[in-house]
């Protein structure tokens, strides 16, 4: 029978799911601005915790931040140089050597060529466009990456350099673009160069990783362990990055806090609307018996369960949002960082809490003698 | 009469209760220290010209209002001396509203909606409210949804709603106001059954015949009862 099926007790998980259903759209919007505001909160607070990290890491892509350089221009460092320098930077940190020397072309007309740390540069100097980099450090003819312009005067990919007599056949294995003077020059192994030329690394270049600090403590512990050569900082390079990631999180923390103003007063108009539309009901209510208590209670539990189940799903497209910002901003994935949850639940609750005082406000003023008067 | 000898039982007394409405425009004196008594057991009408503070009075009599000055007295107790929260306590007990708009919850069904006074006064008891539903004629209609009820049955389940925790006194406003003339008189069937029954019931119409039904007609003017009189057609000693 039909009052069978509607005939089961009352409780108050039941009015409150009928009340939900029955207002179905109302309900509908409530959701959706809870779960903008859990999304919004999961998503920014994932950026911001992941920022540090991104940021760093893109600054790495900029190239060294420290150069060790001979006391006397010019002058080779003193052999162990690049262990010492290896040591005292740390696990975290990238050293790469480089040797310089001026070599004769074919016809007679001189040409740089550099001995380094292949492997190395390629990870340094991430922003080099590379054709193609030589993989293959004992192959013969030596493999080496040649600068655009060097390519242009050198007109073919199989080639000799003479050096101080001593001529050695070279093969190009890719071309580097930089539109410096990287471009005019031959890169080949250190190795190598070192065997044909004899001359050893001039300039080692540092990237250290991490905040402005311990960039700083890398710097000191390098001029520490190399008294006689000459340590400096890229100075604009470590300042730049401290001062994009502070005004990036400022930037951040504020959009934050402002967004989130904005989505609790969409929740604050859709909560009074919602109680607003139902006054007559919490009157009857209340004519009835209902205390202010039940009232409130029944007021509340609805909009917590709403607030609940517009966490549950906002985290999660909070967290996708956060993911795709990241791979189109940084070109990296930004995973979820599950220590922010509560932080998520915190301000979603805060917001929450903020937009239903009001509506409360209302219902404990509601005056059932003025609603339910016969017009 | 057989009641005159023995002298009945006040159940409710207003002792020179003013109600005034402070608004924009002034205050408005809705009533004007007015004086009246009520037996147990008693069926009267209120009537009045629109805006003479019958409502008014009404909802000071169901605990939905306070009077500004003199006393209500009901079921022996002061209303003025209430907190809030035994205010509430008490109308659960002893009032009982009848609406013109019904107001019935829309998503509770016609049973459900009944069972609600029950939870906000005690506890929940099915097969009372399905009594209370049937007493008013609509047992069939339990799981229907005021939505799907006439205004005549929805006023029904009301009343229904009304009595289902034996309150002492009904109240009820315009009950017949929003019915057509065949809904009239049931609800009129009903209230007189109610009163045989032993219910006090404080009536406001506007509908002279509907007021005969009472033992007692009470009219209202500017705040003040203007005239006070038996009704001609008692309907109890028929
Ligand atoms: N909440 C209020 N605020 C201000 N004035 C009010 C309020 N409620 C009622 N009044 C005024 O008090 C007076 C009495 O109102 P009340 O509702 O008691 O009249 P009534 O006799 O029930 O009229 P009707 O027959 O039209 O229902 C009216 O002048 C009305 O305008
Ligand atoms: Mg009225």
């Amino acid at each position: 029978m039909k009052h069978e099926r509607r005939g089961q007790g009352l409780s108050l998980p039941m009015l409150l799911r009928r009340s939900l259903l029955h207002r179905r759209s109302r309900t509908l919007a409530e959701l959706v601005s809870l779960t903008v505001s859990a999304a919004v909160a999961t998503a920014l607070l994932t950026l911001y915790a992941s920022l540090d990290l991104k940021l760093h890491h893109q600054f790495r892509a900029f190239g060294a931040n420290i150069v060790i350089t001979s006391q006397n221009a010019g002058q080779p460092l003193p052999p162990d140089a690049l262990a010492i320098a290896l040591q005292a930077a740390g696990p975290d940190s990238r050293v790469v050597p480089f040797a310089y020397a001026i070599a004769q072309m074919q016809d007679g007309s001189s040409i740089v060529v550099a001995g380094t740390d292949l492997t190395g540069a390629r990870a340094t100097d991430s922003w080099w466009q590379v054709s193609h980099w030589p993989e293959n450090n004992q192959a013969t003819p030596v493999q080496v990456l040649t600068g655009v312009r060097a390519a242009k005067a050198l007109g073919a990919e199989r080639f000799s350099l003479t050096y101080n007599g001593k001529s050695v056949p070279l093969q190009t294995a890719g071309t580097v673009r930089t539109g410096d003077a990287e471009d005019s020059r031959i890169y080949l192994p250190l190795d190598a160069f070192e065997s044909w030329t004899g001359v050893t690394p001039t300039t080692l270049e540092v990237q250290a990783a991490g905040s402005t600090r311990q960039i700083q403590a890398v710097l000191e512990r390098l001029r520490l362990a190399l008294p006689g050569s000459n340590v400096q900082a890229v100075h604009q390079l470590v300042e730049a990055e401290a001062n994009v990631v502070s005004r990036t999180r400022s930037l951040m923390l504020s959009s934050l806090v402002l967004i989130l103003l904005t989505v609790a007063i969409c929740v604050l108009a859709t909560l009074t609307a919602s109680v607003l539309e139902r006054r007559r009901d919490f009157a009857v209510m209340k004519a009835l018996g209902a205390t202010q208590r039940h009232v409130g209670l029944l007021f509340l539990l609805e909009a917590f369960v709403l607030a609940m189940v517009g966490l549950l799903c906002g985290y999660v497209l909070g967290c996708g949002i956060a993911y795709l910002i990241g791979e189109w901003n940084f070109h990296t994935a930004i995973f979820p960082v599950w220590r922010i949850a509560p932080q998520v639940a915190l301000l979603n609750l805060l917001v929450a809490v903020l937009a239903a005082a009001i509506p409360l406000r209302i219902l404990r003023h509601l005056e059932p003698a003025t609603l339910l008067r016969g017009e | 009469m057989s009641v005159a000898a023995t002298r009945p039982e006040t159940i409710i007394e207003l002792r020179d209760a003013t109600r005034e409405y402070r608004g924009h425009a002034g205050t408005v004196r809705a009533l004007d220290s007015i004086s009246l008594s009520v037996s147990r057991g008693e069926w009267l009408a209120i009537m009045g010209p629109s805006g003479s503070g019958k409502s008014t009075l009404v909802n000071l009599l169901g605990c939905l209002d306070r009077v500004d000055a003199g006393s209500v007295r009901i079921a022996g107790k002061d209303i003025n001396t209430l907190s809030r929260k035994e205010l509430d306590q008490f109308r659960a007990e002893t009032v009982g509203f009848i609406f013109q708009q019904f107001h019935l919850i829309p998503y509770l069904s016609a049973l459900e909606n009944i069972m609600l006074a029950q939870y906000f006064h005690s506890m929940t008891d099915r097969k009372e409210a399905m009594a209370a539903l049937e007493r008013v004629g609509l047992g069939d209609r339990a799981g229907h949804l005021p939505s799907e009820l006439s205004g005549g049955e929805q006023q029904r389940v009301c009343i229904a709603r009304a009595l289902i925790n034996q309150p002492p006194v009904l109240l009820a406003d315009e009950p017949t106001g929003n019915l057509d003339a065949a809904n009239q008189q049931i609800v009129t069937g009903l209230l007189r059954s109610l009163n045989q029954l032993g219910h006090t019931i404080l009536m406001v119409t506007h509908d002279p015949e509907m007021a005969q039904m009472a033992d007692r007609i009470v009219e209202l003017h500017h705040g003040r009862i203007v005239a006070e009189r038996e009704a001609s057609l008692a309907p109890h000693t028929s």
